[in-house]
């Protein structure tokens, strides 16, 4: 239980905070457009969740979209400023879960958010919090490690869902293949040319998703995890088109990103990058420049 | 949270989301079956050539129409509405005057794709 609350960085919360609710409107225009596509839709072609029958949640219409979609912005630009977190994330929270609603109830459910939406409703636990905040506290670390084990629970319960669905079999059948044939890019098409290489992949797909809980391990496993994990995203966007966009947002929980703090911090005159091996050096070169 | 998520995921299906199970190419495609890709094609007003059609611009993604073609077949004046809803999300785009719902299907033998088929689904005409 201890491990759970374990203290983990104020500052990375902060950072989260901004790029975590800048991202909606990146994801409402760029990332996933067809979400307010979806005003327009006839209501017959609208499939309920089961949340929506248990809330008894209208049909979206054309009106309601636009104007939630509107509202899902002002509050996340609002939210990303910091300020009045507790309410500002409540808010941005619950307006993005009735966007999902609108995005995932026209015959075609995506897995690509559950630790983003696992992300936006820990951050309003949290107090008000500083980019250049230096505390370590279990508040945080709460928040923290459940956006990470959401991460955690998206790699293995996909890997728990093709066992459900294709059995050990899954990774000797012919899905990438499928995956390719109806997005793949020039860069993947040549692939289908070559059964092995696609099985071979899929085993590798399939025996990292079970080992993601390793992800939690710390360290540098879980340093070459992500790094690996980020390199698997890109390439899967390079070959199929698909990137699962609010899923790499999350996968920031696990990034020092507080360290972004110590990088950029400005003084006049002065530009401290502490990591540079020859400060010296570095100092000089700045001075040069003025 | 937890119990919903791992129960969902072991015995629920997607209406579930989001405690439905991590489903999205879980599916075992059969080496030597086939894969199924629906795409819209149509002609617009005045013109006699059929061109693909973005599904976007009806509002939906591939997967979404795949999910509701079935009903379209048995029900045409589904399709008519999506036309509708057509021309008021994309103002800018010339009206269409037949749409039909094609069904390709890539054969595969061990794994490799070995031949193509086609089939109409669904289609309207104005």
């Amino acid at each position: 239980m201890n491990w759970l609350f374990a203290a983990q960085p104020r500052g990375r919360i902060a950072w989260l905070r901004t790029i975590g609710y800048l991202f909606i409107p990146v994801d409402i225009f760029f990332a996933t457009p067809w979400v307010a596509g979806h005003a327009d839709v006839p209501g017959r072609l609208y499939h309920a969740l089961t949340v929506s029958r248990l809330l008894h949640l209208p049909v979206p219409g054309p009106v309601s979209v636009r104007i939630s979609m509107w509202l899902l912005l002002a509050a996340s630009l609002a939210a990303a400023s910091g300020l009045r977190p507790r309410l500002l994330g409540t808010t941005v929270a619950l307006l993005y879960a009735w966007w999902m609603v609108i995005a995932m109830s026209y015959g075609k459910v995506d897995h690509d958010r559950y630790a983003y939406l696992i992300l936006l409703a820990v951050l309003p636990t949290v107090g008000r919090a500083g980019h250049s905040d230096k505390a370590v506290d279990t508040e945080s670390g709460w928040a923290l490690r459940a956006v990470q084990l959401g991460v955690v629970a998206t790699y293995f319960l996909a890997a728990v869902a093709k066992l459900r669905f294709g059995g050990w079999n899954w990774a000797t059948g012919s899905t990438l293949t499928s995956a390719i044939l109806r997005r793949g890019t020039f860069l993947a098409d040549p692939l289908v040319g070559y059964p092995a290489i696609m099985v071979a992949l899929q085993w590798g797909i399939l025996i990292f998703e079970l080992a993601s809980p390793l992800l939690l391990v710390g360290g540098r496993v879980t340093k070459w995890f992500v790094a690996f994990l980020y390199g698997f995203h890109a390439a899967s966007y390079l070959g199929i088109k698909i990137a699962f966009w609010p899923h790499l947002v999350a996968l920031l929980a696990f990034v020092p990103l507080e360290r972004l703090t110590k990088a950029w911090t400005w003084r006049p005159g002065h530009i401290d990058f502490p990591r540079l091996s020859h400060p010296r050096q570095a100092a000089t070169t700045v001075g040069e420049a003025r | 949270m937890t119990t919903l998520t791992l129960l969902g995921s072991r015995y629920s299906q997607d209406e579930a989301f989001p405690f439905g199970p991590m489903s999205q190419f879980a599916f075992r495609t059969v080496p030597d079956g086939r894969i199924d890709v629906a795409s819209l094609r149509g002609t617009v007003e005045g013109s006699t050539a059929e061109a693909p059609l973005s599904t976007a611009s009806f509002g939906l993604r591939r997967a979404e129409v795949e999910g509701s073609m079935g009903r379209m077949a048995a029900d045409p004046t589904l399709l008519a509405e999506l036309v509708h809803a057509r021309e008021k999300i994309r103002r800018d785009l010339p009206r269409l005057s037949y749409v039909r719902i094609v069904q390709t299907n890539y054969l595969l033998k061990a794994g490799r794709r070995v031949g193509l088929r086609e089939s109409t689904v669904a289609q309207w005409r104005r």
